[in-house]
């Protein structure tokens, strides 16, 4: 076997355990902390969007609607994170890195045959091969296209 | 624009508002529970099971938010499901009991769930472990929670004795149940109640006029008496 894809297997392995996957049988997310950011208002170069979101203010960075935003964007998440740790508790650590690297390595083979948005085996794998849900309707997206026609042309633009 | 107080949702949540009670006997375990679940004072289910079964021979008793214990129950069900998978037999009852307690700690900011879990297992016999708010695990020859416990442990201290059979045990649990429920507002309905021996999980059901009756203060709030017939030479007095 070539030792350098072992070792940068191995490496994969572990980004993706200590990036991804907390040890937490927490059942709802936690609500966090206030804090001030402007990740949500950054355009592709980094910085604030003044074009879209109006000059920088306290107003627009304080994130004053952490608790039930952040509740309902981390959900998916925290269940899965459950089940993992349950998954680690049972079998042992090497049962969600088993589980997470085949995830990734379904989600970022390239397909030529099958439509782009759709990806059955990521979906077995992620456990919602049995479900409908919005984003299968809007093929991959939470909503319809959003009329945001800075974004559209930044896509396009970037290379 | 969102700033929900989860304190004031919390306290309006559904409650199993709950008498619950389990208590371990030679051959296996006794544990019942009142019926009643409340949205404040309007009794949302008043024939509620909290009796949960999470694997064939270990059940347990939920008081607290009812959502939150069907959230944690479903949980521990569902690894216990996997655990006999893998072990290839039953769980022990140490074993869910420490799952629910696992999961009542780690979660101890968002949950507000009372829990009695109870069995029997082949290594250990019967077994019952109380874990209540916090997420504490305490094994114990016999446990009450919920709201109505608390008028019913002098009662409990006064009553039980080690060695008793299924009858007693059976008999004591519906006593126990039914004075928590005359006294606890929160507590009512009917009975329910679990006998879980290596055989099998048998359910027994008290409605509520067979309750077991104690003393009803008949002589202060006077009872319907049979009116007392007036001496016949006693005329009664007509309006003219």
């Amino acid at each position: 076997m070539d030792t350098r894809r072992i070792t940068s297997r191995l490496s994969t392995l572990l980004d993706i355990y200590y990036n991804i996957m907390q040890s937490s049988l927490r059942i709802v997310p936690a609500s966090s902390g206030k804090s001030a950011t402007i990740q949500d208002t950054a355009n592709s170069l980094g910085l604030h969007d003044t074009l879209q979101y109006g000059p920088r203010s306290l107003a627009a960075e304080i994130q004053s609607e952490g608790s039930l935003k952040a509740r309902l964007e981390n959900w998916d998440a925290t269940q899965d994170n459950l089940k993992l740790t349950l998954e680690r508790n049972i079998f042992g650590m090497h049962a969600p890195m088993r589980r997470l690297m085949e995830r990734k390595i379904v989600g970022t083979t390239a397909h030529s045959l099958s439509a782009p948005q759709t990806n059955l085996h990521l979906d077995i794998l992620m456990g919602r091969d049995e479900t409908i849900e919005a984003s299968d309707v809007f093929l991959g997206r939470e909503g319809g296209p959003a009329f945001d026609v800075h974004a559209e042309i930044q896509k396009k633009v970037r290379t | 624009m969102d700033h929900i107080d989860w304190n004031r949702l919390k306290t309006g949540e559904v409650n199993l508002g709950t008498s619950i009670m389990a208590v371990q006997f030679d051959g296996g375990v006794v544990i019942g529970a009142d019926s009643r679940t409340t949205t404040g004072s309007y009794i949302a289910n008043r024939v509620t099971d909290k009796l949960t079964h999470v694997h064939d021979r270990i059940y347990c008793c939920r008081s607290g938010s009812a959502a939150d214990t069907q959230a944690v129950a479903d949980v521990v069900h569902y690894q216990l499901q996997m655990y006999s998978q893998t072990a290839g037999k039953a769980p022990s009852v140490h074993t869910a009991a420490a799952a629910f307690q696992k999961l009542c700690y780690d979660n101890k900011d968002a949950l507000s769930a009372g829990i009695i879990v109870a069995g029997w297992d082949e290594a250990h016999g019967p077994s019952v472990y109380n874990i209540p708010l916090g997420g504490g695990l305490f094994r114990q020859p016999w446990a009450i929670g919920g709201s109505g416990s608390t008028y019913v442990y002098g009662y409990c201290d006064a009553t039980y004795q080690e060695g008793w059979g299924r009858d007693e045990t059976v008999n004591f649990v519906k006593n126990t149940l039914a004075l928590a429920m005359s006294r606890d507002g929160s507590s009512g309905g009917v009975i329910r109640m679990c006998v879980i021996t290596e055989d099998k999980v048998e359910r027994l059901f008290v409605p509520g006029n067979e309750l077991p009756r104690f003393w009803e203060g008949h002589e202060i709030l006077g009872a319907a008496e049979p009116r007392k017939k007036v001496a016949s030479d006693v005329v009664p007095m007509v309006e003219a």
